[in-house]
């Protein structure tokens, strides 16, 4: 038994309702003495006050408030699976046959993957072939162009004169196109310099 | 996805893992299971009505901006209230801050200068809000928590509105559980002298 009364962490502890060791000589000398018994009493008190505190409200468009400022994101993968959860039957019976459907439908997709891989020398040749058939068609286009601008003849004679003769004609048409612009350029300053 | 009233019987780790997955009723749920304690816990330390709508929507715009984060391992309430009282606290050290700064330049050097640099506030400020926050902690105990230090405020909040343990309590304030014991044990001394005082 206590010889003294109890400190204020001691009244704390019989608050608490802590059972460990040490605390029945407290509880017993409580009991026994008058003011010891009052302390306890005037401190449970303030615990019964304090644990019938009320909780208090926000005001009614708090929530809406707060969710006005939150970013509702919903990741890749959530979003996926809602998506397929929407192709899912509800019943049972069709949830098989769907399941059983998309198997046959994967089945028939991987053997057909399966084949073309095996026969991937049928692909590079339909593939050449494709190749080769834009290039005819651009060569084609181009031809077409170049006798519009220049007209067949001019064309015909390009044709017939070899690489040689194609690359003396563009050689002479570069040079025309630089001797016509520094003509310009000269002509232009001649004149700007005679208003000065 | 569950609607409403089977998302109310949900534990918070499924709602909160719902929310994750950009479900905007889960997020919704979880603002109307908190919003009354988180409310309630930080107009108890700021003791403004209004101040405490906005700093528990920053609480709760804080915490469901960052629900990715969320780790399980911890209870969803203890991050929200860990979050709201650091909302809180750090208002209340800006504050202090600020009403320093009001009680007078900290240069003057002699009671006229400080006097003079002394901004007042005028009593007619108070409004129909203040008389209401004043009935709704107005009550003894209310006011005798308004006297506490905020840190005890918050310790005595968690402990007996929320009904926390201690290790709960040290595990949202980020406080040594000796330190918890500590604060609960001086704010319930305090608290008893003030009741005390009052009935005096």
């Amino acid at each position: 038994m206590l010889d003294r009364h109890l400190r204020t962490d001691e009244i704390d502890l019989l608050l608490d309702g802590e059972e460990g060791f040490g605390v029945a000589p407290l509880r017993a000398h409580a009991r026994s003495c008058v003011q010891c018994q009052m302390d306890l009493d005037r401190a449970r008190e303030v615990v019964l006050l304090l644990d019938g505190l009320p909780d208090f409200a926000p005001s009614s468009a708090f929530a809406d408030r707060v969710m006005s400022e939150v970013q509702v994101f919903e990741p890749w993968h959530a979003a996926a699976l809602a998506t397929v959860a929407k192709f899912v039957p509800e019943t049972r019976p069709a949830r098989v046959a769907a399941g059983v459907g998309a198997a046959a439908g994967a089945g028939l997709l991987t053997a057909a993957s399966v084949w073309a891989v095996s026969r991937a020398d049928i692909g590079l040749l339909l593939a050449q072939v494709g190749l080769e058939r834009l290039q005819e068609r651009v060569a084609a286009a181009l031809s077409d162009v170049a006798s519009a601008a220049l007209g067949q003849s001019a064309l015909d004679m390009l044709q017939s004169g070899g690489p040689a003769f194609a690359a003396l004609a563009i050689g002479g048409f570069v040079a025309a196109v630089g001797i016509s612009v520094v003509g310009l350029r000269a002509v232009a300053t001649t004149s700007r310099s005679r208003r000065h | 996805m569950p609607n409403p009233d089977e998302l109310a019987t949900l534990p918070d780790a499924d709602v909160v893992r719902l929310a994750q997955q950009g479900r905007e009723l889960a997020f919704r749920e979880l603002v109307r299971r908190y919003e009354r304690p988180v409310f309630s816990l930080v107009f108890r330390m700021v003791r403004d009505r209004e101040l405490a709508e906005d700093l528990s929507q920053d609480a709760f715009i804080k915490v469901l901006n960052h629900i990715d984060r969320y780790s399980p391992e911890f209870k969803f309430s203890s991050w929200l209230f860990k979050i709201a009282n650091n909302v809180a606290i750090d208002h209340l050290r800006r504050r202090r801050i600020d009403t320093i700064s009001m009680d007078g330049s900290p240069n003057a050097s002699s009671a006229s200068e400080i006097e003079a640099s002394t901004i007042e506030l005028g009593s007619d400020q108070e409004s129909a809000l203040d008389e209401m926050e004043a009935k709704e902690l107005g009550s003894s105990i209310e006011r005798a928590i308004g006297g506490l230090r905020p840190e005890y405020r918050s310790c005595i909040m968690l402990r007996h509105v929320e009904g926390r343990s201690y290790e709960e309590i040290a595990a949202t304030l980020d406080l040594p559980l000796g330190t918890v014991k500590t604060y609960i044990h001086r704010a319930r001394h305090e608290l008893r002298k003030a009741l005390e005082h009052t009935r005096a």
